[in-house]
């Protein structure tokens, strides 16, 4: 199987899967002071901190790590604005969020918030002047991500971040910034203090880690509440007993992200480019979706086959041993065509026929020549059968 | 829950058979459109002494489900009067390919339409007999009787989601009752004006959630 579904969800690293085990087996303690197997336990927890805390600038403290990164997300958007007591309460993000993040205003909106949804140009790009223009004294909650998941845009979380402080000095109080960062976190550096981020949201299972482990950042002295509630733990905002062999398998999982970290990245992008120029070359009748080049993230890959339906190139692909997403809404359980690709300027039919593969470090050049290959045919095939002719020549 | 096809969608997936285009059909039809997602187009070469079909084939801007369901019923209806084929319900279609999942029956609801509709064609053009019945309630509610509810792939006639249907000079309201957070919603509000929109006589198509 060749899997180019990566910013679904990633294959668990062979070291990510022993850490886990000996976690497992040897570390099943619950975190407490004193006995060796609880301190140990507590260290386990500790070293996980304060490794995802140093590679993105922060302290240890300032790290906790949730049961995902949708529920990473819940905390800091619930817990963040809850803390918050301004009248007539503001939330702010975009159209082209993650759908955990969009499911949480939807759900403020309903207990009374007022969501702005920023947009965004043809390539995904925040309009940081709308961003600028919604930002007023009733703001409690900015969230915004660091790469698109869908087309891969690499956000402009900098210059957001400065004018989420720009409002927030206007506002006399911190307005909270939140930043999805799952889908970023493969391909970009993080520096908390250089977004100005408030909040950060991880998720292990997209780096190679485990499913059921997220981590999230908390910045000293950002207002937050906790939504769950139950015995004690390393942080009031994720008690119960926590999931140390989950969290110790993300540390691993971060410790070799960053161990090859840029030399991955510039392979992934090599190989992404790779296949960018042989759809060109190979196979008329496309549009890419996101930015070209350097604008996009280094694994990531979104084009549109024209006149043909996403679900039947996925699925003949997937038949090759090749896995690869669509926005189609054929393949949506909604029946809707991607939100994103829609927001982005796209139309029923060019969404219809969107391919994303998005690439990890484990792919190879040959990976890459495979999908290509098997590729090109399908999309002639699909092509002649369809009712939609390519215009004229 | 895990959304499958069975081995027989693959199949016909895989290797559709009559795929293509009939030179000089005797009728063709297309069902659908891309901006509501598939489009289905059937072409008949028909005996004009026996009435039966010698030939079918079809193209399609679709998923497997839609691809499966044209090769299915261009197998079913081949050979058959077109009296026998008009006859053939999306229902046998879909029991023929093993199941569907319900949130695709729609596709092959178009798929059998697409069939339908040449047949129709033919019956007019060559036959003289005339299908388009006047724009009433009777034609409206037929017609809707295509438009399935994805969670159970039931026409939503049948569920009782229609609770009102007004014809004023070719402008037609549907009053429906579906949960205004439902994710359906929407798509089922572009498959009723699609489907009442090609009625003969309709002017214009407003679908009320109440």
């Amino acid at each position: 199987m060749i899997y180019l579904d990566n910013f679904r969800s990633t294959m668990v690293a062979p070291e990510v899967w022993e850490t886990m085990r000996t976690a497992a087996i040897d570390e099943y303690a619950v975190p407490a002071a004193f006995t060796q197997c609880g301190t140990g336990a507590a260290e386990l927890i500790e070293r996980a901190q304060d490794r995802l805390a140093t590679a993105i600038g922060a302290s240890q403290n300032e790290v906790v790590f949730t049961g995902s990164g949708t529920e990473a997300i819940n905390i800091a958007l619930w817990g963040g604005v809850w803390a918050q007591t301004v009248d007539k309460p503001e939330i702010v993000t975009s159209e082209i969020e993650y759908p955990a993040t969009l499911a949480v205003y939807r759900a403020l909106e309903k207990e009374g918030y007022k969501a702005h949804y920023i947009k965004v140009d043809g390539e995904g790009m925040y309009d940081l002047d709308q961003l600028s223009s919604v930002l007023n004294e009733h703001t409690v909650m900015v969230s915004m991500m660091g790469v698109n998941h869908m087309i891969g845009t690499i956000e402009p979380l900098a210059q957001a971040g400065t004018i989420v402080a720009e409002a927030s000095q206007r506002a006399g109080r911190r307005i909270p910034f939140h930043v999805d960062f799952a889908s970023a976190l493969q391909t970009q550096r993080l520096d908390v203090d250089a977004v100005k981020a408030d909040l950060v949201s991880f998720s292990s299972n997209k780096i190679h880690g485990p499913k059921g482990v997220g981590a999230l950042y908390v910045r000293k002295g950002t207002k937050i509440r906790p939504i769950t509630f139950g015995s004690e733990s390393y942080s009031p905002l994720v008690p119960g007993t926590p999931n140390t062999m989950g969290i110790a398998g993300f540390d691993k999982a971060v410790e070799l992200l960053y161990a090859t970290f840029d030399k991955d990245v510039e392979r992934m992008r090599g190989l992404t480019n790779r296949l960018a120029a042989g759809i060109r070359e190979h196979v008329p009748h496309i549009l890419l979706n996101g930015p070209d080049s350097a604008g996009r993230a280094a694994s990531h890959l979104c084009y549109s086959f024209l006149f043909i339906e996403g679900e039947a190139i996925m699925m003949f692909l997937d038949m090759d041993g090749i896995v690869v997403d669509t926005g189609s809404a054929c393949a949506a359980a909604t029946l809707k065509p991607n939100y994103i690709l829609m927001a982005i300027g796209r139309n029923h039919e060019q969404a219809h026929g969107s391919i994303r593969f998005t690439l990890s470090r484990y792919n190879t050049e040959a990976d890459v020549d495979t999908a290509l290959a098997k590729l090109i045919p399908i999309v002639e095939r699909l092509r002649a059968q369809s009712t939609i002719r390519p215009p004229a020549q | 829950m895990a959304i499958k096809y069975t081995a027989k969608v693959i199949e016909h997936f895989k290797s559709p058979h009559n795929i293509g285009v009939i030179e000089n059909a005797d009728a063709c039809a297309t069902e659908g459109s891309p901006a509501c997602g598939d489009e289905i187009t059937v072409y008949l070469k028909i005996n004009k002494a026996t009435d039966r079909i010698e030939d079918v084939k079809f193209q399609s801007y679709g998923c497997a489900s839609n691809i499966a369901t044209g090769s299915i019923i261009t197998d079913l209806a081949k050979g058959k009067t077109i009296d026998e084929a008009e006859a053939i319900t999306w229902k046998q279609a879909a029991d023929e390919l093993g199941g569907l999942p319900p949130v695709k029956m729609h596709c092959s609801v178009l798929a059998v339409d697409g069939l339908r509709s040449a047949i129709r064609k033919y019956k007019k053009e060559v036959k003289g007999i005339d299908y388009d019945s006047t724009l009433d309630v009777k034609t409206v509610t037929e017609e809707l009787k295509h438009v399935l509810w994805p969670p159970v792939g039931v026409d939503i006639i049948t569920l009782k989601l229609v609770k009102y249907i007004g014809i004023d000079q070719g402008a037609v309201k549907v009053e429906i009752s579906i949960n205004s957070d439902d994710k359906f919603l929407d798509p089922t509000i572009n498959e009723i004006v699609e489907h009442v929109s090609k009625i003969r006589g309709v002017k214009s198509v407003n679908v009320e959630n109440v």
